[in-house]
């Protein structure tokens, strides 16, 4: 950065200098390569799931199918037979007191092997999976979490879409209730003019009444003023005569 | 056969050229780095339990004694890789050697001492005195206090190459009558080989246990003067 900017300001200062500037940079990353082929570290090549096989857990079976053409099977157990027989022989593995100690020994470590080597295997193999099972069961829960996520905003969408049932509702319940309040009041309204027109109509009424009962009161103290004394004799001795009568009619005929 | 018992003992050279440096550094290749988040079997395992010994080891220090965390995980580990691998036949284990161990106790144990004089002097210099001593006794008490304080790595160091080298010992001798009484009596050497066994049971605990001893006095030296 720091060669750009003194280039910069050489080419400022001077203007034939300008093209060499240009070309300066340019000319000096051509010549640098970055980043050819593979990083070493990754893609990591993945593991071998087992080992190789092994006969007697030291010699490899290639060594075993190597002899196998020229001495068949038991080829390589004569092989080793004979070495230890001959190193025994000449004495070239001493038997001392170490040989004890190394009998005793490997013997124990073979033991051990042999009894607890597959369930160490399987420990080992479980701590593994336990490993991968957390983080896949965090890959999971974010997973899940999304998928949650998703579906909310899905169900969210739908109710949007069905809203208007909503609105439709309120809108009735309003329109009614404007109705009911519009027919109430128009009711209220009747029944105050029918009530300020039935108390013109009863006033009439009253006034009418009593007319006629001051036109009767009138009418019947003039005719009994009218009725002279002589008059009202004799009307009394013709109702006593038809009266008579009519008893006499009525004792004649037997009552039915 | 050896020309005597302790034979086995000496630095082991080949054609004149001291190979112990290599038999040192022989037990770091056992433990592999861990390279991927998966590893293999043996990965796994070392690195399962070098977790629990630490979880343990470390539980019991503050945040300036935990900054001793791998010192003290390298050391187990090695003293006990070097232990085990010295219980195989021919082999020579390095820890035999009292001035490996002396070389590893002195410098951590003066590195702990050195490190509560520093940061918690008071207290340091309190540890010479124990607790409710009466008057009269406390000069003695704190001369003794103070070999003891000195005596501290040559315990560490020779309680372990002891410890390892007697173990080897026996069971040398113990394989040597083996050996002898094959001649006389073949029931007395089986006895003897079953002791034997028996003995190489109790030297592989023998090399874990030194190993963890010499670590926990090592953190605990530090716990006291961190």
């Amino acid at each position: 950065m720091l060669r750009r900017m003194v280039l910069s300001a050489a080419a400022a200062a001077a203007p034939c200098l300008r093209n060499a500037a240009l070309l300066g940079p340019g000319a000096l990353q051509a010549t640098r390569i970055f980043h050819t082929g593979q990083p070493s570290l990754a893609p990591v090549p993945p593991l071998p799931e087992y080992g190789g096989k092994v006969r007697l857990g030291l010699i490899p079976e290639e060594f075993f199918q190597f002899l196998y053409p020229k001495t068949g099977v038991t080829g390589p157990y004569v092989l080793g037979t004979g070495l230890i027989l001959y190193s025994l022989s000449k004495e070239i593995y001493v038997i001392t007191a170490e040989t004890f100690s190394a009998i005793s020994t490997i013997g124990l470590l073979i033991y051990v092997v042999k009894k607890y080597g597959a369930s160490i295997g399987e420990f080992a193999d479980k701590l593994s999976e336990q490993k991968i099972a957390q983080l896949e069961e965090v890959k999971q829960a974010s997973i899940q979490q999304i998928q949650d996520a998703i579906d909310t905003e899905k169900s969210q969408q739908a109710l949007v879409q069905k809203r208007h049932y909503l609105f439709d509702v309120q809108r009735n319940n309003i329109a009614m209730a404007l109705e009911l309040t519009y027919r109430e009041r128009l009711h209220r309204v009747y029944r105050e003019v029918k009530n300020r027109l039935d108390y013109h109509i009863s006033v009439q009424n009253m006034m009418r009444r009593k007319e006629q009962e001051h036109m009767i009161n009138w009418v019947e103290k003039h005719v009994v003023q009218s009725i002279s004394a002589q008059q009202e004799k004799e009307t009394i001795a013709k109702c006593i005569a038809d009266l008579k009568l009519l008893a006499k009619k009525a004792q004649s005929q037997p009552v039915l | 056969m050896n020309e005597n018992l302790f034979a086995s003992f000496a630095a082991p050279s080949m054609m004149g050229l001291p190979i112990v440096v290599l038999i040192v550094m022989f037990p770091s290749i056992l433990f592999p780095t861990p390279s991927r988040l998966i590893n293999n079997r043996l990965i796994s395992i070392q690195q399962w339990l070098i977790q629990l010994t630490s979880k343990q080891m470390l539980a019991i220090h503050n945040q300036k004694g935990r900054t001793w965390a791998l010192m003290l995980m390298s050391l187990i580990l090695f003293i006990g890789s070097t232990n085990l691998l010295g219980l195989l036949p021919h082999s020579f284990t390095p820890t035999t050697q009292l001035s490996m161990n002396l070389g590893m106790a002195i410098p951590l144990w003066a590195g702990t001492v050195i490190t509560g004089f520093r940061y918690k002097t008071k207290a340091s210099l309190a540890h010479f005195l124990p607790q409710g001593t009466p008057l009269p006794l406390i000069p003695m008490l704190v001369i003794i206090e103070t070999i003891s304080l000195f005596i501290q790595p040559m315990a560490l160091a020779v309680r372990l190459t002891a410890n390892i080298t007697a173990g080897h010992l026996l069971i040398h001798l113990i394989g040597g009558a083996t050996l002898a009484l094959i001649n006389i009596s073949v029931t007395t050497a089986f006895i003897t080989f079953i002791i034997l066994i028996l003995l190489t049971i109790l030297e592989f605990a023998v090399a874990l246990i030194q190993a963890y001893v010499f670590t926990l006095l090592v953190s605990l030296y530090l716990h006291d003067n961190t």
